[in-house]
């Protein structure tokens, strides 16, 4: 293999970086040469995503200097995937046309402008893709999506390789099988990595950034700073390092909920969800295949499955956002569906977080009507809220840490971030139903233990039955005894 | 048939030009409950079909769709987006009827084709809806004395129906009753219960007739949403082109520039549009505004007054009935100006630069905007009409130019508004030669050149309160204060 000729030494010097101001990297001095991989970590919202981004050529230089930047960067993130979704939905003309429009074909995605069609070819097939060639892009799963995104960048012969979160939202297999591509390919291209999952860390990784938030001025919290760089093979700073990112979570109380919220009560006798032969299938492909499913009241479960197994479609035909829940034998909380009730109806009882929804969060809002929102089931805030709702959400954004952007916009956030605000929305109503769809995606070790402890605990109530999907077996959580694993129908 | 306005007397068509009122969120208390358990069948299942359809069946209600046989046999997209979402979906003869309320949402020219085969079929004391009146108040459609008659039309494009009534919002709604059919005296009870399903009645519902509708409609559409925008794309580029800017910059700006300069206008009137310009730049687009709406105001005064005496819309019949002869022509003749030849050049121009260098387009956007609503109100019709007629739509417009440029934003919009855009083009042209003359590159491409912003205070303190006390401001700000008021708390 040969060693990229193309690239010299990447050096910023005491470069300050602006993006939009809405955050700032201060003063960061680095220096990566070709023959490093890099893990960047730290904190949620202390600029990982925005470091990474750095490297594309993204912001605003301020001060300082950024020298030696790569011409041809290969990047997946979750911010160039949700801007790849939105750039689709934005190319959508059904609002204009009055015809209801497909979107991009995954192999246009894929094969256009790709420089390396042989590889591209062989990774459609390793990831299971070749059969999904013709779907929308859009119309992908999130973990399809993913897939689609990695070969996007493997296959473009870059310079760089810029993988921020690669392995999140990916199954075991997948997982295994984009590890050994990444080690098989180590001598050709230096990595970049964004993980939030120290553990994740690949062998090949030979140094390691470590970010913090600058909290040097109070009136501008948006800042952060690269704290440290350690040399893998130096153990003490590397070991040092570790328990930095394994600092306890303080002891958790889940703030209460609001009393005037009240929800109309279920029989106690009938499950909460039953589906009887439940099926989900676009034109002739079959997804979800004839599933039998009855949660009783306090049966905690989790659910698991490969990407594109139809977890996603099972958990919105019990929320009511497939529209095939209306052909489907569903009884949930009371209602048989399609009998004339609501869809508010039904949400009502019901909390959810999941990627889609973080798609679908963009609205313009503050931090603490996003977990208001939890109270009334919506995306934005259209009613006036209670004094005590908002007393509830200022509770739940000092358990996050996060008290202080009470008034930030939302969609300023890190992704993370607005995860955690979003986990704290599905559960600010104590629901019935609580339905977690890889929660964890996008937080970093600290806030995932915060948010597998909250998990925890409310298993522990009596109010909430907890519904969890995750590929992650180490997300183990006490008190979920029910496993159901979705096979793929081929 | 006969123009049915023209068979009014004056009295009657005076007081039906100015219905119009915005309707209290009490006056919708009763839901969808004069909908409940009945039959709703969409004919159409293009986006406002299809995402209306949605809607309503998440509120609870009982929606299928009949197709014609040809659309079920080829398995036509409109059956594949009906059945994939699993609706029931028949031929006219197998669910019309059986149906309660027939919700005619296929394209205008349609109409009378589609509801000369519907009404047969249709069950006694059943009701009928439309989403545009064309068909009854132009084209003088009698319908059966013991059908009840509705007009339910949602102010936004159907993707954005369903996105707004997902968000747990909707969008705004305008309802109307056809006097004539309403032989039960429960249009208003069903055309709430409609909106009600769709979710408009959240963001704003607004009482207006059919010939309130039609008559504001038709005038918006044919002048300043699709008329001013294509004559002054065409203007604006050859006049860059002549004075030697670069052709692909010039294409730029013009393509992208109504949206960004409507996109103000949008949220804070022609006011706030033009506040987006220095002083200097501002009372210069003042000027020439002034002087374009000396100049046009006899075209849309003979616009508006073919729309009222039936002239306009009994020329375009004779041209949809001699095959679109004109029509088409013209469409062939769009897709052969300069502007739609080039395509945008790839140079990047920031949101303000759009202002700083397109005073000419804000100018002409002040002007048809301004003049639309004057002719409009002076005709007779209510303020209310004409601000959502001539304001509240050019930005969606702007939005098509942006992503399709002329050719493709006359193929999606209705035909009767690109007949219409297609008189006013032909019109407009020549009469603006003149001034196009004395037309420099310092309000179109370049921007002023100005030493220092330094302006007269008198004179700016002439031109801001001219601004903010035009009539198309008051109510405008009224309007957008009830959406603020429902869309955004805190």
């Amino acid at each position: 293999m040969n060693a990229p000729t193309r690239l010299g030494p990447i050096q910023l010097t005491k470069a300050t970086v602006n993006f939009d101001d809405r955050f700032t990297l201060s003063e960061i001095d680095w220096t990566i040469t070709p023959d490093q991989h890099w893990v960047i970590t730290g904190t949620n919202g202390a600029g990982k995503s925005a470091l990474a981004a750095v490297l594309v050529g993204v912001g605003e230089i301020t001060a300082g200097s950024v020298a030696g930047l790569p011409a041809r960067v290969g990047l997946v993130s979750f911010e160039a995937q949700a801007e790849l979704i939105a750039k689709e939905l934005k190319k959508d003309d059904a609002d204009i046309m009055d015809v209801i429009s497909l979107g991009t074909p995954v192999h246009e995605m894929i094969f256009e402008h790709c420089q390396d069609h042989e590889l591209a070819q062989a990774l459609v097939e390793k990831f299971g893709l070749s059969k999904l060639l013709d779907r929308a892009f859009r119309k992908l799963s999130t973990g399809e999506t993913r897939k689609v995104m990695l070969i996007r960048a493997l296959a473009n012969k870059p310079d760089m390789l810029i993988l921020d979160e690669p392995f999140d939202g990916l199954d075991a297999d997948t997982l295994a099988m984009l590890q050994a591509h990444l080690a098989s390919i180590v001598d050709s291209v230096p990595m970049v990595m964004v993980l939030n999952r120290f553990d994740e860390m690949p062998d090949f990784i030979t140094h390691i950034a470590y970010l913090d938030k600058d909290t040097s001025d109070p009136k501008n919290p948006n800042q952060g700073r690269l704290k440290l760089t350690v040399d893998k093979s130096d153990q003490a700073a590397f070991n040092e390092l570790y328990q930095l990112l394994h600092l306890k979570s303080t002891d958790l109380t889940v703030p209460g909920t609001d009393p005037s919220n009240k929800l109309p009560a279920l029989d106690p006798s009938q499950p909460l969800v039953r589906l009887k032969d439940a099926t989900i299938k676009y034109g002739d492909t079959v997804i979800v295949n004839k599933l039998n499913w009855t949660i009783e009241r306090g049966q905690h479960w989790q659910l698991s499955g490969p990407n594109g197994s139809g977890k996603t479609g099972v958990l919105s035909l019990i929320t009511g956002d497939h529209p095939q829940c209306y052909t489907n034998d569903i009884f949930v909380f009371g209602f048989q569906r399609g009998k004339g009730e609501s869809i508010w109806q039904i949400k009502q009882f019901i909390g959810y977080v999941s990627t889609a929804l973080q798609w679908e969060y963009r609205v313009s809002t503050s931090c603490r009507n996003v977990i208001i929102s939890g109270f009334h089931d919506s995306i934005g805030m259209y009613t006036k809220s209670s004094d005590n709702q908002k007393k509830i959400a200022d509770q739940w954004l000092d358990l996050l840490g996060m008290k202080s952007r009470a008034d930030q916009p939302f969609n300023k956030l890190s992704y993370g971030d607005q995860r955690l605000l979003l986990i704290a929305r599905a559960m600010v109503k104590h629901p019935p139903l609580l339905i977690l769809d890889e929660p964890c995606l996008g937080l970093d070790d600290m806030n995932r233990q915060l948010v597998l402890a909250l998990i925890g605990k409310i298993c522990q109530g009596s109010e909430t039955t907890v519904l969890y999907v995750n590929h992650h077996a180490e997300d183990r959580i006490l008190g979920i005894e029910r496993y159901l694993k979705l096979e793929k129908n081929d | 048939m006969a123009n049915y306005f023209n068979t009014l007397p004056l009295r009657e068509q005076l007081a039906e030009l100015a219905k119009c009122r915005f309707m209290h969120t009490a006056e919708f208390a009763d839901g969808v409950d004069a909908l409940k358990g009945k039959k709703l069948v969409v004919i159409g299942c293009g986006a406002q079909g299809l995402n209306q359809g949605l809607n309503l069946r998440d509120s609870g209600l009982d929606v299928s769709y009949a197709l014609r046989p040809e659309a079920i046999a080829q398995k036509r997209q409109s059956w594949k987006n009906a059945t994939e979402n699993g609706f029931t979906v028949g031929t006219y003869e197998e669910l019309i009827p059986t149906a309660d309320l027939v919700l005619n949402l296929t394209p205008d020219k349609q109409h009378s084709a589609v509801v000369t085969a519907v009404m047969p079929l249709m069950k006694k004391d059943a009701c009928l809806s439309y989403s545009h009146g064309f068909n009854i108040v132009e084209e003088g459609m009698k319908i059966r004395e013991d059908l009840t008659v509705i007009m339910v039309a949602p102010k936004c494009p159907g993707s954005e129906v369903r996105a707004e009534y997902v968000r747990g919002f909707g969008v705004p709604t305008l309802i109307a009753v056809h006097e004539d059919n309403d032989p039960k005296g429960e249009g208003l009870a069903l055309a709430k219960a409609y909106a009600v399903g769709t979710g408009g009645h959240k963001a704003g519902v607004l009482m207006s007739s059919f010939i309130a509708e039609v008559k504001s409609d038709l005038m918006g559409e044919q002048t300043i949403l699709c008329g001013m925008l294509q004559t002054g794309s065409i203007l604006c580029f050859d006049k860059m082109v002549e004075e030697g800017i670069d052709a692909g910059y010039a294409s730029r700006l013009i393509q992208y520039g109504w949206e960004t300069v409507t996109e103000a206008l949008k949220y804070g009137g022609v006011t706030n549009m033009l506040d987006r310009l220095s002083n200097p730049a501002k009372i210069k687009a003042f000027d020439l505004a002034e002087e374009l709406k000396q100049i046009m105001r006899p075209l849309y005064n003979k616009h508006q007054d073919d729309i009222i005496s039936g002239h306009f819309s009994k020329t375009m019949m004779e041209d949809w009935a001699n095959d679109d002869k004109n029509l088409l022509q013209w469409r062939a003749d769009t897709a052969e100006t300069n502007f739609e030849k080039t395509p945008a050049g790839d140079v990047e121009i920031s949101e303000q630069e759009f202002f700083d260098n397109g005073i000419l387009m804000v100018a002409m956007v002040k002007a048809g905007v301004e003049l639309a609503f004057e002719t409009m109100t002076a005709a007779g019709i209510i303020a209310e009409s004409a601000y959502y007629e001539s304001l509240h739509e050019t930005p969606l417009i702007a939005n098509t130019i942006a992503r399709k440029k002329l050719y493709e934003m006359n193929a999606t919009i209705s035909d009767t508004a690109e007949y219409g855009c297609y008189l006013y083009n032909h019109a407009c042209v020549p009469l603006l030669a003149d001034f196009m003359k004395c037309i420099k590159t310092d309000v179109i491409g370049k921007g002023l050149s100005l030493e220092d912003n330094g302006v007269d205070n008198a004179r700016l303190i002439q031109v801001n309160a001219a601004l903010r006390s035009h009539p198309v401001e008051a109510v405008g700000s009224v309007l957008r204060g009830y959406m603020a008021d429902m869309k955004k708390i805190v």
